[in-house]
C-alpha cells in the first residue's frame, strides 16, 4: 500500500495538494482496519526514532502519536517541556541539536508559537511533523476529521461542514478549512464576532455565520470547537452562560442539520457549553471515533512521510 | 586626520551631481589646493559622492548588550554606512537626569560623530513622574521624548507637554498604543488572520496619535512623530498641518521596503516595531515621503544578539540593524521616485535639521563629511557587513544594487 507523497514534512494543510491528502486518508483506511485485528502492530517503521516533543501540555494528541508510533514499531522518545532542560533556558534550537545527535529521524511538535514546525523543519534533517502550532495549524487533526467524514458519509465532495466555535484562536479550524475545501466540501465558520477573524481575504473559500442555527443549516458534519474559559477573562465573551444559549451545539440547534449529520469535537469538551451532553452523547456523536481515527490517520502520516527512512 | 584625492568623482554641489572630476579631501575639508606629496589617490569610477547622512533612532544597546554591541561598534557602523551623526535614543538606560546626560556626553565625546541625545519626558521612561527637561535641555538634549513607550495617562500627556513647552523643544512620540496591541508583532490584517498570529491593528497607531496631535495642537509644542507606518496615520498628520500644528515625522526604511505580504517567510529579522503593514500603506509611506508630508527617513538601528533573532518569529526579539545598508537598499528607489535631490534631503539635511544638527554640505573650502557611494556595484549582505556581533537584517542573504565604497567624516577616511 505503500504510495508517495509530494511533501517532505506536514506543517500544515495550506498548500498540500488534493492528492497528497487522497493518498494520506486511502492509506489510512488500511491502517484504520489494522486497529480492529486481535494484533494491532506492523514492523512498517522499526528502526526508525520518533521523538514526540512537546511544549505544550497535551493528553490526547500526544497519546495518539505515540499509539500510532508504536503501532508502526517505531523507536520513539517523549520530550514534554514541563520536565525538560527548556525550563531551565535551553533555545528551541539547542533542543533541537540535541536531538538531532541523539540520531532522531522524524520530529513531532507541538508549540504555542505559530511556525515553530517550520523553524525546526528549516535547522534540521529530521521530518516534522506538526502537531499543533498556536492558533496557527493542526493538520492531523482535520486529516482526522476528513477521514471520519468520509468513513460515515463517503466523499466529501459537496458535503457541508460548519465548524463552530472560537475560530481566531483555532489551529483546528484553520486546518480544517484548508483541507476539506481541498478536498471539495464547504465550510462554515461560526462563533461570537470577537472569536472570528476579522480580515478574510486569504482564507479559503469559507463562509462567516455569527447565527448558530443558520451555520449548522443542512451540514453534513458539526464541528464544535473547545472554548477555552481565558477568553471570558479576557472580555473576549460576557459569559459561559450567553455562549452556550447563543453558539452551544444543543439539540435544537442539531435539528437544524442535515438527518444524518456527524457532531465532531476535538475534544477535551466543555460539557454544556459548546456542546451539550445528549448531543455529544447522542446517536449523531463520533467524538470517541475521531479519538480512534485519530491513530489511523497518524500512522498513514508518519508511515508515508518516513517510509523512505525505515526498512518496512 | 586623513587626506584623500578622489579622481572621477560625481560630487553633489548645488543640488546635481557634477560631472566627473578630481577632488582633494586635506585636512577634513574640501580643497583645491594640491595635496601634500604622497596623499592616497581613490579611483571612484565615476562613483557618487553624496552628502555624508544623519541617522534618526539610533540605540547600540550599550549598556545592555555590550557583550555584543559597543557604542565602538556603533561608530563603525556609522562610518560604513556613510552617516555624519545621528540622534540617540537610549532604550536601555533613559537619559532622564542631568547625570545620565553627562555620562551620554562623555561616551560620545571626541568620537568624530555629531550625536544628538534626547532627553526623556519621564523618570525612567515610566509615563508617571515628570523627568527634570529643563535642565535636561539646558544640558544640551536635543528634543524630548520617552523612546518608544506608551505617553502614559492622557493628564500626564496634558502636563508633559504643557510643562516641556518651556523649554521650545520638539516632542518625539512613537504612537503606540500597548493595550490594542496586546503583544501583537504583526500587522493585525489578512496575514496575521490567516496564520493565527497575534496582530497590532492600525488603530494601535491612529489612536494615540490623534491624542497626541491635539494634545500638542492644544498646548502648542512642536511634535515629531517616529516611523509612521499607516495611510491612516498620513491622513491624520496631513489634518492636524492644515490646522497649522507644528508637526514632523519619518519613516522607518524597512516600512518603505517591506509589507506584511514579504512575512510569510517567518524571517525573525522582520520582526519589527511597530511592524511593517499593507502593500497599500507601503505605497502611502512612499507617496508621504513624495509629497513631503513624511520629512525624514528613520534607521532605528537597534541592535540585537542573534540568539534572540534564531527563534521562531513570536519568540524573536524585534529590532533590525540598519546603518550599514540604508543606502545600497534604498537609494535606487530613492532617487528614482523623489528625484536625486530630495532623496539627499530625506536622508541627510532634514534628519538633522529634526534633531537640531547642521547638515553636511559638499563646499569648498568647508568641512567635507561624504559618503562614496557606487549605484552601479552590488553589495552582497552578510555578517560581515555590520559591525559589531550582529547581523539582525532583513537584507542578510540578499544582493542590494549599489555599493559603499567609503566615507569621509570628521577628517578621516573609511
Amino acid at each position: 500500500m505503500r504510495s508517495s507523497l509530494s511533501i517532505k514534512h506536514l506543517l500544515g494543510l495550506d498548500g498540500v495538494s488534493e492528492n497528497d491528502i487522497r493518498v494520506i486518508l486511502d492509506t489510512a483506511v488500511e491502517f484504520r482496519k489494522l486497529l480492529d485485528r486481535p494484533v494491532k502492530k506492523v514492523p512498517s517503521l522499526r528502526g526508525l526514532t520518533i521523538v514526540n516533543l512537546f511544549f505544550e501540555n497535551s493528553t490526547r494528541t500526544r497519546t495518539s502519536f505515540e499509539l500510532a508510533e508504536k503501532r508502526l514499531s517505531a523507536d520513539i522518545v517523549n520530550f514534554a517541556s514541563s520536565n525538560s532542560s527548556v525550563q531551565k533556558g535551553e533555545t528551541l534550537l539547542d533542543t533541537l541539536r540535541n536531538i538531532e545527535a541523539m540520531k532522531i529521524d522524524v520530529v513531532v511538535v507541538r508549540h504555542k508559537g505559530t511556525g515553530v514546525p517550520k523553524f525546526l523543519a528549516d535547522h534540521s534533517g529530521a521530518i516534522v511533523l506538526n502537531a499543533g502550532d498556536g492558533a496557527h495549524e493542526h493538520p492531523t487533526q482535520a486529516l482526522l476529521d476528513m477521514f471520519t467524514i468520509e468513513q460515515k458519509l463517503g466523499s466529501l465532495k459537496g458535503k457541508r461542514v460548519a465548524i463552530v466555535g472560537d475560530i481566531r484562536h483555532s489551529r483546528v479550524a484553520r486546518s480544517d478549512a484548508w483541507g476539506l475545501t481541498t478536498m471539495g466540501a464547504s465550510v462554515t465558520f461560526c462563533g461570537p464576532s470577537t472569536l472570528l477573524p476579522r480580515y478574510r481575504e486569504d482564507f479559503p473559500a469559507v463562509t462567516w455565520e455569527t447565527d448558530v442555527k443558520k451555520s449548522v443549516a443542512g451540514a453534513d458534519a458539526v464541528i464544535a470547537l473547545r472554548l477555552q474559559k481565558e477568553r471570558m477573562e479576557d472580555s473576549l465573551l460576557p459569559s459561559l452562560r450567553e455562549y452556550r444559549n447563543y453558539f452551544g451545539v444543543t439539540e435544537e440547534v442539531l435539528e437544524m442539520a442535515s438527518p444524518t449529520a456527524l457532531i465532531m469535537h476535538p475534544g477535551p469538551i466543555n460539557r454544556g457549553v459548546e456542546l451539550d451532553s445528549e448531543v455529544a452523547d447522542g446517536e449523531h456523536s463520533v467524538i470517541l471515533e475521531q479519538v480512534t481515527n485519530g491513530v489511523a490517520v497518524r500512522m498513514s502520516a508518519l508511515y508515508l512521510l518516513s517510509g523512505g527512512r525505515a526498512n518496512g | 586626520m586623513d587626506n584623500v584625492v578622489l579622481q572621477n568623482v560625481r560630487p553633489f554641489v548645488n543640488g546635481i551631481f557634477e560631472n566627473p572630476m578630481t577632488v582633494s579631501l586635506v585636512g577634513g575639508k574640501w580643497s583645491r589646493e594640491a595635496p601634500p606629496e604622497g596623499t592616497k589617490v581613490i579611483d571612484a569610477k565615476g562613483a557618487l559622492a553624496l552628502p555624508a547622512l544623519f541617522a534618526l533612532g539610533l540605540d547600540f544597546q550599550e549598556p545592555v548588550r555590550d557583550d555584543i554591541y559597543t557604542y565602538k561598534d556603533g561608530f563603525n557602523a556609522l562610518r560604513r554606512g556613510g552617516f555624519f551623526g545621528g540622534l540617540y535614543e537610549s532604550s536601555a538606560n533613559p537619559v532622564d537626569g542631568i547625570q545620565k546626560l553627562v555620562a551620554a556626553k562623555d561616551s560620545f565625546a571626541n568620537c568624530g560623530f555629531d550625536i544628538r541625545i534626547l532627553g526623556a519626558i519621564s523618570e525612567g521612561f515610566g509615563g508617571k513622574s515628570l523627568a527634570e527637561m529643563r535642565e535636561l535641555v539646558d544640558g544640551g538634549v536635543a528634543g524630548l521624548g520617552d523612546g518608544n513607550k506608551s505617553f502614559g495617562t492622557m493628564r500626564f500627556l496634558r502636563l508633559s507637554l504643557e510643562y516641556g513647552a518651556m523649554t521650545g523643544k520638539r516632542f518625539f512620540f512613537l504612537p503606540y498604543d500597548y493595550s490594542l496591541a496586546h503583544g501583537g508583532y504583526v500587522n493585525e490584517g489578512k496575514f496575521s488572520d490567516k496564520i493565527g498570529m497575534k496582530g497590532v491593528p492600525v488603530q494601535a497607531e491612529t489612536i494615540p496619535l490623534y491624542a497626541l496631535l491635539s494634545v500638542a495642537l492644544w498646548l502648542g509644542v512642536p511634535l515629531h512623530i517616529k516611523q509612521v507606518t499607516s495611510k491612516a496615520a498620513l491622513d491624520l498628520i496631513r489634518e492636524f498641518r492644515s490646522l497649522h500644528l507644528d508637526v514632523t515625522c519619518d519613516v522607518d526604511i524597512h516600512h518603505l521596503l517591506f509589507s506584511e505580504e514579504d512575512l510569510e517567510s517567518l524571517n525573525t529579522n522582520l520582526n519589527l516595531h511597530p511592524p511593517v503593514r499593507t502593500v497599500a500603506d507601503k505605497d502611502a509611506l512612499w507617496q508621504g515621503l513624495s509629497d513631503g508630508t513624511i520629512q525624514a527617513v528613520s534607521v532605528n538601528h537597534l541592535p540585537v544578539h542573534q540568539e534572540d533573532k534564531t527563534v521562531n518569529f513570536e519568540a524573536a526579539v524585534s529590532g533590525a540593524v540598519s546603518l550599514e545598508i540604508v543606502l545600497p537598499a534604498l537609494w535606487n528607489a530613492l532617487s528614482h521616485r523623489l528625484g536625486e535631490p530630495r532623496a539627499i534631503e530625506v536622508l541627510s539635511a532634514m534628519p538633522a535639521k529634526i534633531a537640531g544638527a547642521n547638515s553636511s554640505k559638499l563646499t569648498l573650502g568647508e568641512d567635507a563629511g561624504l559618503v562614496l557611494f557606487d549605484p552601479s556595484q552590488t553589495t552582497d549582505v552578510s555578517a560581515k557587513t555590520f559591525a559589531g556581533a550582529v547581523e539582525n537584517s532583513p537584507f542578510v542573504g540578499t544582493k542590494l544594487q549599489g555599493k559603499i565604497l567609503g566615507s569621509y567624516i570628521s577628517g578621516f577616511w573609511g
